[in-house]
């Protein structure tokens, strides 16, 4: 579904984001990309998102080459993807109802059924009875699970997370994971960034990136709690 | 559907973003139809200044005056090269002569001033020839005239030829500047217009650049992200556009009573029409097309360069 081979995203002479990095994600996998800030995690997933392109190497999602992808051809891939950013982006002026709404409106889907998708979305995360507050009306974990509602609203193949949990106390940070756990329980493909170890608890597949390069490729199907300790 | 759905919701949006900050939008409107004015003035008084070059030489003069001591034979001799010239030229015409003595009585009885023209002792006036073309359907054919005033001039016994669709010609010259220089300025202020709603858009642009980018990333289409700009655009310009026709309408009714006062000295009722349903639609569709076109560049701009 994803596959990165020997990617690399070179700013400039000496500054590397990625570099050389081998990567295949499976349909269904649940990853996570763990690394201290700068490691290349955000670059890695706004890559995915066509955001940024390699340098050099060939990125592969759901068959289509990003290095090569045509603008006119982003927002159909994207339009597969749920994206979830460490600081939210939810449009201010507008109600939860509105912002979760955004990626079926982009779409053209109907007003209506538009709607119902997104009430539905917003009772997944247990914050429909809020639809119609504004985002700077909730907290910050909140606001998180708001932005997972946006990010699954249009039944995506796959979630990008870019450190979900980064501004959140623990007990909104636990409810965060288990939601997008809970999407990745249904089949879909969920890659998560984080720099906080606890959060890596119970992992399936750690994926470590450190000043661009990935050091190390864990993969354990019962989890590993040393990976905590 | 979905294409209409799409459109109906850029509407909506742009609406929307009108709404939240209704003092700029109104400010703006206001800044372009004071533009628009204008031209829309201008063509309104021109557009109702042509019919006048074209109806009122429909049937032009050529008064031929001859020489005080022409003979009798002369001035009846020329009653025949007034019928040759015509046949010459191939035009349709009514030749009247109008001896010196029917003058004198006429000027005597209109003026009122027999009294002073008892004293002068002999009739200063000349035998003369009036020669009506009918046919001749707007100021451009007055040039033809010419033709003809230019072969009876040369006559002989003739002292003056006057053509009186002259003033006619020069006021066609005179509209003929005026809408060169209207386009001018339509195309001047058109520019103005343009100008200001692309710096309208590029703020919006600018204010709303989080709300793209997020659109952007949730998979968003150019037309899906430049559309309500485009109708923000078209909007302001259409809302100018009215505001302007208004003004030119409401002007138009103080100065329409200064000009029946004008016109009646010359025995005329002559007053500015209001425009035409089809004139006012094609100027609102004009400063809608406007400011879309303002958009349009501002969009491809600044958002090409976001992007």
């Amino acid at each position: 579904m994803i596959e990165f081979s020997r990617v690399s995203k070179q700013y400039s002479r000496d500054t590397y984001a990625l570099r050389d990095v081998s990567l295949s994600v499976q349909k269904g996998e649940l990853v996570f990309l763990a690394g201290p800030s700068g490691a290349g995690k955000s670059t890695l997933l706004k890559m995915i998102a066509a955001v940024e392109r390699p340098t050099a190497g060939t990125l592969t999602v759901n068959g289509q080459d990003i290095g090569n992808i045509k603008p006119s051809g982003i927002p159909w891939l994207r339009r597969n993807l749920g994206l979830i950013f460490q600081h939210q982006r939810l449009l201010e002026d507008r109600n939860l109802l509105a912002n979760v709404m955004l990626p079926l409106i982009v779409t053209g889907a109907s007003r209506g059924d538009a709607e119902k998708r997104t009430r539905a979305a917003l009772d997944k995360v247990g914050l429909l009875d809020k639809a119609l507050c504004e985002p700077l009306e909730l907290s910050g974990g909140e606001q998180q699970r708001v932005a997972i509602a946006r990010a699954i609203v249009n039944r995506p193949q796959i979630i990008l997370a870019d450190e979900p949990t980064a501004n959140l106390d623990r007990a909104n940070a636990n409810k965060v994971l288990a939601a997008l756990k809970s999407f990745h329980s249904v089949g879909v493909t969920c890659l998560i960034s984080t720099h906080d170890e606890q959060t890596l608890t119970g992992a399936e597949r750690i994926v470590y990136l450190d000043r661009g390069r990935m050091v190390e490729g864990w993969h354990n199907a019962d989890a590993n709690p040393e990976v905590t300790a | 559907m979905n294409w209409l759905r799409q459109h109906a919701a850029a509407a909506m949006d742009a609406l929307r973003h009108l709404l939240r900050s209704p003092g700029n939008f109104i400010l703006n409107v206001l800044v372009v139809s004071i533009a628009l004015a204008l031209p829309f003035a201008g063509l309104s008084a021109l557009e109702n200044v042509r019919p006048i070059s074209q109806q009122m030489s429909v049937e032009p003069e050529i008064s031929i005056f001859m020489q005080l001591d022409a003979s009798r034979e002369t001035v009846q001799t020329m009653g025949k090269t007034i019928d040759k010239a015509l046949k010459d030229t191939g035009t349709q015409g009514r030749v009247e002569f109008v001896p010196k003595e029917k003058a004198f009585d006429a000027l005597k009885n209109k003026t009122g001033l027999a009294d002073v023209l008892a004293t002068l002792g002999a009739n200063p006036l000349p035998d003369s020839y009036v020669l009506r073309l009918p046919g001749f359907g707007n100021a451009m054919d007055a040039g033809r005239v010419d033709t003809i005033a230019s072969r009876l001039k040369d006559a002989p016994g003739v002292d003056a030829v006057q053509i009186d669709s002259e003033w006619v010609k020069r006021l066609a010259a005179l509209l003929r500047i005026l809408r060169l220089v209207l386009l001018f300025l339509g195309v001047t202020l058109g520019a103005v217009v343009i100008a200001v709603v692309f710096n309208t858009i590029r703020l919006q642009v600018m204010t709303q650049r989080e709300e793209i980018e997020v659109s952007r990333l949730l998979g968003a289409t150019n037309s899906f992200i430049h559309r309500p700009f485009y109708y923000t655009g078209a909007l302001l310009g259409l809302c100018a556009g009215l505001v302007a026709l208004g003004l030119v309408i409401a002007a138009q009714r103080p100065l329409n009573t200064a000009i029946l006062d004008f016109a009646r000295l010359y025995a005329s009722e002559f007053q500015l029409a209001l425009p035409s349903a089809m004139a006012v639609t094609l100027l609102l569709a004009v400063s809608a097309l406007l400011g879309l076109l303002g958009a349009m560049l501002s969009v491809r701009r600044h958002l090409a360069r976001a992007h």
